[in-house]
């Protein structure tokens, strides 16, 4: 253990790292901490939590205050490198699932503005675990975490990009009816009118999520949404009606079982 | 005992008989008002079109040219003396139920708009008054400031506050430029604004709170994730008659895996019924990075603006 936290006495000088992205809001906690406890030495500011985790490996405080909103990386990211280096204390404004799991006690947190009794608790009860090894988090961030913005296992595709003249377009997932391999291109269809694009019907079959869009046919990739009536064509075959689009989109054989409760 | 059943097939078979003639009855029925349908609605072209070639098939060795010319009488008369009031009788029923479900689309998004209007998130207003409150013993004027910049903003968010004439896009603005000196003075040095919008513009009719969700989405979305920050324009111009608002930012881009959210999806929904393929929502993602929205709709510029006030 390299860490300086050691069995202080208490008139030894104890450390603090500040990290907000929002200026105002640093100054706020900086002036209310030098209050509630003036003897607290603030020894370095952050202003999002690749910079926190950065100060607080070259300065090693004993206590780090970290908003949970901040750009690049969040608190509760930044908490998960440094929860067995220093004393962690989340400071949020307004964040419903972020206090749930607060609620339980195992995590300090305070909410702004700072200040009064509930910083004063805050205080005391870092002046009595400052010199002790900080507990193991490593559940209660993972909680949080899962709560708080991380990623869904399985991200599928929601915007296709395509070249319009000199610009790129992004064209929501949303407003596709229909998707229709043609030779080297895929033609893409919205209510607006087609664009092509150079993915391949395979790759976006791959990355769009399945029960958005069905795969009708070798070449077409239909939203369910838009689908507006199926029906069969004089020669039998089963042929599927998108809603504002003129033209009727057969489903193959093998695909049919689709359709098959409605 | 045979007799009986004799009786009863015989009653059966009358019975059938009877249900076959009233089911013919009815289909003749059914095929006469389609027919009339037809002859009201059908155009004289064509009409006349079906007269020739039944006479046509009159003049062939079969002989029906008599039932032909009744046919065709018949028809010229019905068409004239009835099809006129049959045929706009048709299209007012049309109509009516076109325009049913017209308004009852309208009221349905009107209605997810004005929820929409009403979230007011509250990150954004815990933090607002987080700041005022710093601001009040370090800066006491620009606290002031910052205060009236927030009773703008909500003034013109909560719609059973909003005032009239919030569907102009000198509305929009001034309500942006509340929202957005409240975000500077948050970010401080992170967050630049520009905004280009011409006198003459100002009062165009502008869907309420469409400046102001792309406004936000940029911010949030582009510039609050982003460790350096950025700038965001917001841009007016007319052209042909279309009048083009962009909002561009250089923030972080898009995510392709992130759903538009209920803002960007509800502008659309909006434009599309408002003014159906006359407007749209285009976003791009310029090659300088980051993201571009532009609102393309009919330029209605509003005359009175400058006489009424």
């Amino acid at each position: 253990m390299n860490s300086p936290v050691n069995s202080a006495a208490s008139n030894q000088r104890v450390t603090a790292l500040i990290a907000d992205d929002e200026a105002p809001m640093r100054a706020q906690l900086r002036a209310r901490l030098q209050e509630s406890w003036p003897a607290l030495d603030i020894v370095a500011e952050a202003e999002n939590g690749v910079q926190a985790v950065e100060l607080a490996s070259l300065h090693n405080p004993a206590i780090v205050f970290l908003d949970i909103r901040m750009p690049g990386m969040s608190g509760i990211e930044a908490a998960r490198l440094l929860f067995n280096r220093c004393h962690l204390v989340f400071v949020t404004a307004y964040d419903q699932y972020a206090i749930e799991a607060f609620e339980q006690g195992a995590l300090d947190y305070l909410l702004k503005p700072v200040g009064g009794e509930r910083l004063r608790t805050t205080c005391s009860r870092l002046q009595a675990r400052v010199g002790q090894q900080p507990q193991d988090i490593t559940r209660q961030l993972g909680a949080l975490l899962a709560q708080h913005g991380a990623q869904p296992k399985r991200e599928y595709l929601r915007w296709i990009q395509a070249l319009v003249g000199q610009n790129l377009r992004m064209i929501s997932t949303r407003e596709i009816l229909f998707f229709q391999a043609d030779e080297k291109y895929t033609r893409v269809r919205t209510a607006q009118g087609e664009v092509l694009i150079r993915k391949t019907l395979k790759e976006l079959a791959d990355q769009l999520d399945p029960d958005e869009f069905w795969r009708i046919h070798r070449s077409t990739l239909v939203r369910v949404d838009a689908i507006d009536s199926v029906g069969r064509d004089l020669r039998g075959r089963q042929m599927v009606r998108v809603k504002g689009v003129e033209e009727a989109l057969e489903v193959s054989r093998g695909n049919t079982h689709l359709f098959q409760q409605m | 005992m045979a007799k009986s059943r004799l009786a009863q097939s015989s009653y059966a078979n009358a019975k059938s008989l009877l249900d076959l003639i009233r089911e013919v009855g009815d289909t003749a029925v059914t095929i006469w008002w389609r027919f009339f349908d037809w002859l009201a609605q059908v155009e004289w072209r064509k009409l006349i079109i079906v007269w020739v070639l039944l006479l046509l098939l009159g003049l062939t060795p079969f002989g029906l040219s008599k039932q032909a010319m009744a046919f065709i009488m018949l028809s010229l008369g019905l068409k004239v003396l009835a099809g006129g009031k049959r045929k706009a009788e048709l299209e007012a029923l049309h109509a009516h139920h076109q325009a049913d479900e017209e308004s009852m689309e309208r009221r349905v998004v009107e209605a997810r708009m004005a929820a929409l209007q009403a979230q007011v998130e509250p990150h954004f207003l815990f933090n607002t008054l987080a700041l005022i409150g710093q601001l009040i013993e370090t800066d006491p004027p620009q606290a002031a400031r910052i205060h009236q910049n927030l009773i703008d903003y909500l003034r013109a968010t909560l719609p059973q506050m909003r005032a009239a004439g919030a569907g102009t896009l000198g509305r929009q603005i001034d309500m942006s430029r509340a929202y957005l000196a409240i975000m500077q003075a948050r970010m401080g040095a992170r967050l630049a604004v520009s905004i280009d919008v011409p006198q003459e513009m100002q009062s165009a009719t502008f869907p309420v709170m469409t400046l102001q969700i792309l406004i936000e989405n940029a911010i949030k979305h582009g510039l609050e994730p982003k460790i350096a920050g950025g700038r965001i324009d917001i841009r007016a111009s007319v052209d042909q008659g279309v009048l083009q608002v962009d909002v561009l930012d250089d923030g972080v881009g898009f995510n392709l895996h992130a759903a538009d959210g209920i803002g960007l999806a509800n502008v659309r929904e909006r434009l599309r019924i408002l003014y159906g393929n006359r407007a749209q929502l285009v976003l791009e993602a310029p090659i300088t990075g980051g993201t571009r929205a532009s609102v393309r709709l009919p330029y209605a510029p509003d005359i009175f603006a400058g006489a009424g006030k």
